[in-house]
């Protein structure tokens, strides 16, 4: 089944927790990182047993953990929860909102900020004037600089943005001091643990996620595309096809399928790839071989490195 | 039964490659205390770099 809703049976079996089975490795995946925080401040608070010996041990281990954690903080945010704020994984609201909650705290987000970025806002205004989540991009379409945007969008410019909406709409105004209330609460609990501890091991790993993994991705996933028209219905994302990539990223990889498509299933999306492969190779979308992580080094880098990026799939090239 | 072995290993597979990274992770941290921390960062260096190499 590839439509966004559940069929009848489904939507009423009472005593099912999950919305769909596969969303079991959702909740896996999440319980799994709170787990490698939790190690990484349990060896901190015992550096004898980390075989930290004095300051320069201590840094190799701060800075290892940091990396990994903000490696998979990145894609607990940015891949598995953003497939929830689209598809919520239970069946019941009560248990989305505080997992959702619970979630993107330890990726340094309030989950309903997060929500509101990408679905209100670059969802629904994909690479128009109005959404302030993707990079800045000139009127023929050409993104600004990688590193630039890397490094000031979050939280800098995204504080400022959401500081606007949310203070001048009545609606949102309530509920986002709410959200951040609770986050705040559930984010400083580090912090009272071992400050200097919280610094490294959770608001750099924070940082990195954001930074280096959901910020990447959202500039490599559209760069170069443009706005969805009758005449290019297809080049508003680049499709990411690396089977490895897409197996460890919940098929994010499948982006314009996702986002023409937001409601199918995260797992569901190669099936759909699938279906509409001939008209993404008659659409003439971009296609490339590899995942986000490729290409982002390609992006990163000079002009003869980004030519590398606009590179198509040899299989996915129109015999035309 | 070859079936059923297929099916398990298939079930397997998919758990082990959708929670790779952070089982990757918590080897990381915890293999610090197995093999010290600066084995745990060139083996994360390593890592970072083939991701953004082939990945």
């Amino acid at each position: 089944m590839i439509s966004g809703s559940r069929s009848a049976p489904e939507a009423v079996r009472p005593w099912r927790v999950l919305s769909n089975p596969q969303d079991w490795h959702c909740i896996i995946f999440h319980f799994i990182c709170l787990a490698a925080y939790a190690c990484a401040f349990w060896l901190y608070l015992h550096p004898k047993v980390a075989g930290i010996t004095g300051p320069w041990s201590r840094i190799a281990f701060v800075l290892a953990s940091a990396l990994v954690l903000g490696w998979i903080s990145g894609i607990d945010v940015g891949v598995n929860f953003h497939n929830h704020s689209h598809r919520p994984i239970f069946a019941s609201q009560f248990l989305n909102r505080w997992f959702g909650r619970l979630w993107t705290f330890s990726g340094g987000w309030p989950s309903f900020f997060w929500e509101y970025c990408h679905v209100t806002i670059h969802h629904a205004n994909l690479l128009s004037a109005d959404d302030w989540t993707l990079p800045k991009h000139s009127a023929d379409g050409k993104f600004e600089n990688f590193q630039r945007y890397l490094f000031t969008h979050w939280p800098w410019r995204l504080s400022i943005h959401l500081w606007k909406d949310f203070t001048t709409r009545q609606s949102l105004r309530r509920r986002s001091f709410q959200e951040l209330a609770i986050f705040l609460a559930l984010w400083s609990i580090p912090f009272w643990i071992d400050p200097v501890m919280a610094v490294f091991l959770w608001a750099l790993p924070h940082w990195i996620a954001n930074a280096f993994v959901m910020n990447s991705g959202m500039y490599v996933q559209h760069a170069g595309c443009v706005p969805k028209t009758a005449a290019k219905p297809v080049s508003h994302s680049t499709v990411f096809v690396s089977n490895l990539f897409n197996l460890t990223m919940f098929n994010i990889g499948f982006h314009s399928e996702h986002h023409d498509h937001p409601r199918v299933h995260w797992s569901e999306l190669p099936e759909l790839h699938q279906r509409l492969k001939l008209d993404l190779i008659a659409g003439e979308a971009h296609v490339v071989p590899y995942g986000n992580y490729h290409a982002a080094f390609l992006l990163a880098g000079d002009e003869a490195r980004q030519k590398g990026f606009a590179e198509q799939d040899s299989r996915y090239k129109s015999s035309q | 039964m070859e079936s059923l072995a297929r099916a398990i290993l298939s079930r397997a597979g998919l758990f082990f490659g959708r929670s790779f990274f952070p089982l990757f992770a918590i080897a990381i941290i915890v293999g610090a205390a197995l093999w010290g921390p600066w084995v745990s960062l060139g083996v994360t260096v390593v890592a970072i770099a083939a991701a953004l190499r082939s990945l």
